[in-house]
């Protein structure tokens, strides 16, 4: 009986003290390896540019790996949340991990900011916010430029994965109101060892347009080999090629070719009136200095303009409640859908009740391959 | 000679103790487990420990099939996953998109798995050695990658929304509750494979582990029996597979993919691949030290990131290194040895062959012959066996003697010849139909199965008197032919001058006393001819005349001999007749005394006179 | 499909089918001497190509600290074995120099040459020092004190090997790809088909490698010993035949293969530190096509993968991976029905 007692007081003693910390605890997950891992990684580089508090209270991260699989991220998300007790979670960097990690969110009421774009019903994406542009705001801007430039037919070369898939389904949907075709789709894996089969029947198709879905280094094979095979066309990538591995990797074959993506990575290039640009500069200045020049990348802006986007909720959510409470996690996410508009480096974010994507269909823009640098098209 | 523990999964030999008092402490531990298991949802652990819990479950199902393939049979499979995969996606599938009870899609999974295992099976398992887990790799991965690029599976998204199991209203989608059917699943699964591999086809599958050849001597339908080991195997991934789809409520490709069905055999092994408990160990293990690498690591080394895989790839080296046998033989050697009660000294006995009348025809060897590629091993021999007779077969080293028997005995295929057996042609047919017909057999290199005592060992020899399936045998209805067969593998053992020594692991006898537990074995059969080859190599002098005895009190039951010898003296003393080979050819054939004053004879085996 | 993109595809088809050859050939080798089914042979082809990257971005490249790393623990593992028997101090010195000996040479020849950014050919011969002394460790860490084991536990010991040096290839080249530059930018038409040098220096290395490796094991002395080790370990063993020499010779050859086709393959297309994997089991397959056995067979079995891949990206991408691996099924059961291999153990 008394060992009882005293277990019992032990154990409010501890619940108590549990729940009256002082740090913010942020729960991460990222696909630190496998396939998608260059995604992941310089979310996580990002990191290093945080402060060690907001709004007075210390932060502590702690970061899993999903090593892009769906189950692993599921399991890491039900650990920080029920072992960890953590206030908000980021993640993931890949685009079905985050969609599986929405439910236990939701089910925790844990606000979710996933660094990718996942697509939910609605309804089941009340504590989920996107950091990462849509497939949809990259595809207007890339559509748009391929209006503008008479292109009538689009070959398709991309992941046989879930960032390729979605790809697919939403430039299709951009694509078709525009009067556009997708005429040809080939697909690939990261670790192919060519890809001229698919290549061959691109270029045989001889559309307008070819976009190429891929990321970081993996984005460079297919667009040599269209080169290779002679495509005289334009070549499109999308934002998760807009990196330096693209040119490192892909030489002289990748001039002139066009990547869509955020601001962030052309800071200087962007025109003055440009509401992103402050950001981006600060981003990409304070990037550049930690990891060398020109190492600026899409994904750690998202890493850099979620610290904004904090900085913004964590004192209103202070009001609410203490950290490690059901109502600090609660208030959290109220107040993303209050916060907009703001500017960030990689566009203007706007969460509404009803509209957890954030980032306006102006959001992005379409850069060119110059001399081995980006450069912006106006 | 030491035993070879370089093998995964072949269990150490230890000494039966502890007796009757041994088994009833090994039920208490049995039981106490089962309470625990069932109570721990109920106690305030944390959310996050019943999770790893239902974790473990699920992965022992699966390592358990493993244990049952690869421990027990010997047949290596990586890609257990992808039937895992099956059970998911069934499920997953029907659930979301058709609207069916979990329950149905729990029979049409197992329906669909078993017909793939099927397919599979009868294609891979023709394959031996080191063919099969290659082919377990190849079908594991075309079948993920098939999975994976399916439009109506969700291709890489895969199913989401999956909903949860529903029975009387419980809330399945916490994991305490879910907890019971993965953990009920888990344990059923344990004890049918325990009964099951303490039976009669158990003893076959058993038996399937290390080579074919023994196994189809006592009429044991080898491929049958790997083809339904394959099954079940594949079965138990489904349930895994089904649980998981409802326990995580969201299906991808990728926890079945070829990384998956490696981590399974790890688990196994880690575990103890030829304990059906080591499947917990090893799942239990593996998904602990993973959690805690995962926090770990990254404190260690700076970055976060998966490197669990480094960590558990230098400890499968290690493992198979330094303990082939996992780690579950450590957790089980605190419990005593468990050691059979005698329960069958009334069990009716077995119904008995009718022997043939002494000097009627028997077997009868015409002009066989074996030729690999230019080498003629046996040169159109020929011979013939009465009834209750013992014919010797002798001739120097290298002689074909144990290839004729092998051509008999229908384990190696004619070049040309037949061969007779009371009136019937048996030239083009199998072992294990010969073994069915009243042949039976000792091998010249003794093949015996070590884990096994030696009762069971012989039980295995009334394989083909008994008539339990496999589910009888899950089930534990074969008590009652369990026994008999046990009585009629004592009674063998005793005429031996064994019966002391019968709970003893074979693997721990010596040379002789191995030999002589093939020959109780052979007797199991029920033969009505015995072949047996070099039966006194290896016993003393005083065994060989006891052996002497038995085999002159069995010629006075009706059964004939034919044995292979270099012993003279033992051949010269209790053969009828002896035949005598000669690189293949047959020198001649005649009584002891007509053979020992041959010249051909001792010229031989000595070189001719000069 | 034309004449002319027949043509195409057969020749992408036969380049990649000549790297994957070369894998083949280097498995065929370890089984044929030490009966391991060498699963983490596609790793050696990622470090070497991975490490040319490195090279020629004028870094360090993570190999060095990968060696080193591996080569303290052998000497480490040596020492403790030599304290325990008690070894006198000279022989266990010798013994420890000559482990460390070469990696330690080689890892500061990098470390000094690196930033310099040496011509090409110095860069590849460095790589291919850098990562031969791979194969000799590996076979010393996991594979020498089980030299009697089954095959069936070498091959999941070798999975285990895979494993770790994946997880470890992260760790020490990070998750980026790398491609390299041709070591020969001439481009030859015949008719419409157009063949790049680098297509021709890879066919014509795997031709001359597959030639001398027939010789030596056929021909040599040397060679017959180190087949003789798998046939009969205690008998080679016999015969005067040191089956560690034997095996650590094989492994080395093996990766020295592995290395060579890393060179080879790096300016074909991205590498990234798993991109192995893969790579490995297509050439796994064509050995398994020459019963792990043949050479010449090894080289069939590795162009008919090659061809079936390029023609399955142009017909059914999605599913290229799926066929590919579908057809090592009936190789399988044709081999296993074929070859008259022992049963019992």
């Amino acid at each position: 009986m008394k060992t009882a007692l005293k277990l019992l007081a032990a154990g409010m003693v501890a619940s108590v003290a549990l729940s009256a910390r002082a740090d913010i605890t942020i729960g991460v997950v990222l696909s630190l390896t496998g396939p998608a891992s260059g995604l992941g990684i310089p979310v996580n580089n990002g990191f290093k540019l945080w402060p060690d508090a907001i709004a007075g209270e210390k932060l502590k991260l702690v970061v899993l790996d999903d090593a892009t699989d769906p189950s692993t991220g599921v399991k890491n998300t039900r650990r920080l949340v029920t072992e960890d007790k953590v206030d908000l979670i980021l993640g993931s960097s890949t685009t079905p991990i985050s969609v599986a990690m929405a439910d236990v969110a939701a089910e925790s009421g844990t606000l979710q900011i996933a660094i990718s774009p996942p697509p939910l019903p609605p309804g089941k994406d009340t504590w989920t916010f996107r950091m990462a542009h849509s497939a949809g705001v990259i595809a207007h801007k890339m559509v748009e430029h391929m209006k503008k430039h008479g292109v009538k037919t689009v070959g398709f070369l991309g992941y046989t994965d879930a960032y390729g898939e979605s790809w697919l389904k939403d430039f299709g949907a951009k694509a078709e109101p525009a009067g556009i075709k997708v005429a040809a789709v080939e697909r690939f894996q990261r670790t192919d060892t060519s890809v001229t089969g698919q290549a061959l029947k691109l270029v045989a198709a001889n559309p307008d347009a070819i976009l190429v879905v891929a990321s970081g280094s993996g984005a460079a094979m297919p667009h040599r080999a269209l080169i290779e095979r002679g495509y005289k066309g334009r070549i499109y990538q999308t934002h998760a090629a807009a990196s330096r591995d693209l040119m490192r990797v892909g030489g002289k074959d990748v001039e002139g070719g066009y990547v869509v993506s955020g601001p962030a990575t052309v800071a200087e290039q962007l025109p003055d009136g440009n509401p992103s640009k402050k950001a981006a500069l600060d981003y990409v200045q304070r990037y550049d200095k930690l990891f060398g020049a020109g190492m600026r990348n899409q994904f750690a802006a998202h890493t850099y303009d979620t610290l904004l986007v904090l900085q913004k909720i964590v004192p209103v959510a202070l009001q609410k409640g203490k950290p490690g409470t059901k109502e600090f996690r609660a208030a959290l996410r109220d107040a993303m859908e209050h916060f907009g508009p703001l500017a960030v480096s990689q566009g203007v974010l706007n969460y509404t009740a009803t509209d957890h994507w954030g980032f306006t269909d102006d959001s992005a823009v379409v850069l060119k391959v110059v001399n081995g640098d980006w450069q912006v098209e106006q | 000679m030491p035993p070879r523990a370089s093998s995964p999964g072949a269990p150490p030999v230890a000494s039966a103790s502890g007796g009757p008092g041994g088994a009833a402490l090994r039920t208490a531990a049995l039981a106490a487990f089962v309470v625990l298991a069932a109570a721990l949802p109920q106690l305030p652990v944390p959310d996050f420990w019943i999770t790893q819990a239902n974790y473990i479950g699920l992965y022992a199902l699966v390592a358990m099939g493993l244990v049952l393939l690869t421990g027990v049979c010997g047949l290596t499979s990586f890609g257990q996953a992808a039937f895992v995969g099956i059970g998911a996606y069934a499920t997953a599938y029907l659930s979301t998109a058709l609207g069916l009870s979990p329950w149905l899609n729990l029979a049409v999974g197992l329906a669909l798995t078993c017909v793939c295992a099927l397919v599979l099976g009868w294609i891979t398992l023709r394959m031996s050695g080191h063919y099969l887990p290659l082919a377990t790799i190849a079908w594991c991965l075309a079948l993920n990658y098939t999975m994976a690029n399916m439009e109506w599976l969700g291709k890489f998204d895969g199913i989401l929304g999956v909903p949860p199991l529903s029975l009387a209203g419980i809330d399945f989608t916490r994991a305490r509750n879910i907890y019971y059917p993965i953990w009920a699943a888990a344990l059923v699964g344990a004890v049918a494979l325990l009964n099951l591999l303490d039976s009669r086809p158990g003893r076959a599958l058993r038996a399937l582990n290390g080579g074919v050849t023994m196994a189809e001597a006592m009429g044991i339908s080898t491929f049958r029996y790997k083809v339904q080991a394959f099954v079940i195997a594949a079965l138990l991934a489904s349930v895994s597979g089904w649980l998981f789809a409802h326990f995580q409520r969201t299906v991808n490709p990728s926890p079945f993919g070829i990384k998956w069905g490696i981590e399974y055999l790890i688990m196994a092994v880690i575990g103890g691949v030829g304990h059906v408990w080591g499947a917990f160990a090893g799942a239990a293990v593996v998904k602990l030290v993973e959690d805690q690498l995962q926090v770990l690591l990254p404190r260690l080394i700076g970055t976060a990131g998966n490197f669990e895989i480094i960590v558990f790839g230098i400890v499968l080296v290690l493992v198979l290194k330094y303990a082939p046998q996992g780690l579950w033989p450590f957790a089980s050697s605190w419990l005593p040895a468990p050691r059979r009660v005698r329960d069958w000294e009334h069990a009716p006995p077995l119904a008995e062959r009718a022997r043939p009348a002494p000097g009627t025809p028997l077997l009868e060897v015409e002009r066989v012959r074996k030729q690999f590629g230019g080498l003629v091993a046996v040169n159109d021999v020929s011979f013939s066996i009465r009834g209750g007779e013992i014919v010797g077969l002798i001739g120097p080293n290298g002689a074909g003697k144990s290839t004729t028997f092998n051509l008999v005995t229908g384990v190696l295929a004619k070049t040309g010849g037949s061969v007779r057996f009371r009136g019937e042609d048996i030239t083009r047919l199998r072992s294990r139909h010969i073994a069915r017909l009243g042949i039976s057999r000792t091998f010249q290199h003794v093949k015996m199965i070590p884990a096994m005592t030696v009762l069971e060992n012989v039980a295995l020899g009334a394989y083909q008197r008994g008539g339990s399936g496999i589910a009888r045998a899950m089930l534990r209805l074969d008590r009652a032919e369990e026994r008999r067969l046990f009585r009629e593998a004592e009674r063998q053992l005793a005429r031996i001058g064994m019966a002391s020594q019968m709970h003893e692991p074979a693997g721990n006898l010596a040379l002789g006393p191995q030999r002589l537990m093939e020959i109780a074995r052979a007797l199991c059969a029920d033969p009505v001819l015995l072949l047996l080859d070099e039966p006194a190599a290896g016993l003393r002098h005083h065994e060989k005349q006891a052996l002497a005895g038995v085999l002159r009190q069995l010629k006075a039951e009706g059964i004939s001999l034919l044995l292979v010898e270099h012993d003279m003296d033992f051949v010269m003393n209790l053969t009828d007749r002896i035949v005598v080979m000669e690189f293949g050819t047959r020198l001649m054939e005649g009584t002891p005394a007509q053979v020992q004053a041959s010249p051909a004879v001792r010229a031989a085996y000595l070189g001719t006179e000069h | 499909m034309d004449l002319s993109v027949a043509g195409i595809l057969l020749l992408d088809g036969v380049a990649n089918g000549a790297i994957y050859a070369l894998l083949a050939v280097a498995i065929v080798l370890l089984f044929a001497v030490t009966r391991v089914i060498y699963i983490p042979q596609g790793e050696y082809v990622a470090f070497s190509a991975l490490t040319l990257g490195l090279f020629q971005l004028g870094q360090v490249p993570g190999t060095v600290w990968f060696l080193l790393g591996l080569a303290a623990l052998a000497a480490l593992l040596d020492a403790a074995a030599d304290l325990r028997a008690r070894t006198p101090a000279a022989a266990a010195v010798r013994r420890a120099l000559r482990t460390l000996a070469f990696p330690v040479a080689v890892s500061a020849l990098a470390i000094w040459l690196a930033p310099h950014k040496p011509p090409m050919a110095v860069q590849a011969l460095l790589t291919l020092a850098l990562v031969t002394p791979f194969g000799p460790l590996v076979y010393r860490l996991a594979f020498r004190s089980l030299a009697d084991a089954s095959v069936l536990v070498l091959l999941i010991v070798s999975v285990g090997v895979h494993f770790a040096l994946t997880g470890l290839g992260l760790f020490f080249f990070g998750a980026e790809g790398f491609r390299n530059p041709s070591f020969w930018d001439a481009r030859f038409s015949i008719g419409a088909l157009s063949l790049s040098g680098q297509v021709v220096i890879i066919l014509a290395a795997t031709a001359a490698l597959i030639v001398m490796l027939w010789l030596f094991f056929e021909r040599t002395l040397q060679g017959k010993a180190l087949r003789a080790t798998a046939v009969s370990r205690l008998g080679a063993r016999l015969m005067g035949i040191s089956s560690d020499a034997a095996g650590s010779l094989s492994f080395a050859m093996a990766a020295f293969i592995g290395a060579l086709s890393g060179l080879l393959i790096g300016p074909t297309t991205t590498i990234f530190y798993d991109s192995g994997f893969l790579i490995g089991l297509k050439g796994f397959v064509a050995a398994v096509f020459a019963g792990l056995a043949s050479y010449p067979a090894a080289m069939a079995g590795a162009m008919m993968v090659g061809v079936l891949e390029s023609f399955s990206s142009f017909w059914a991408s999605a599913f290229k991976e799926a066929i590919v691996f579908t057809f090592i099924l009936p190789v399988l059961l044709w081999r296993s029905m074929h070859d008259p291999h022992p049963d019992e153990e």
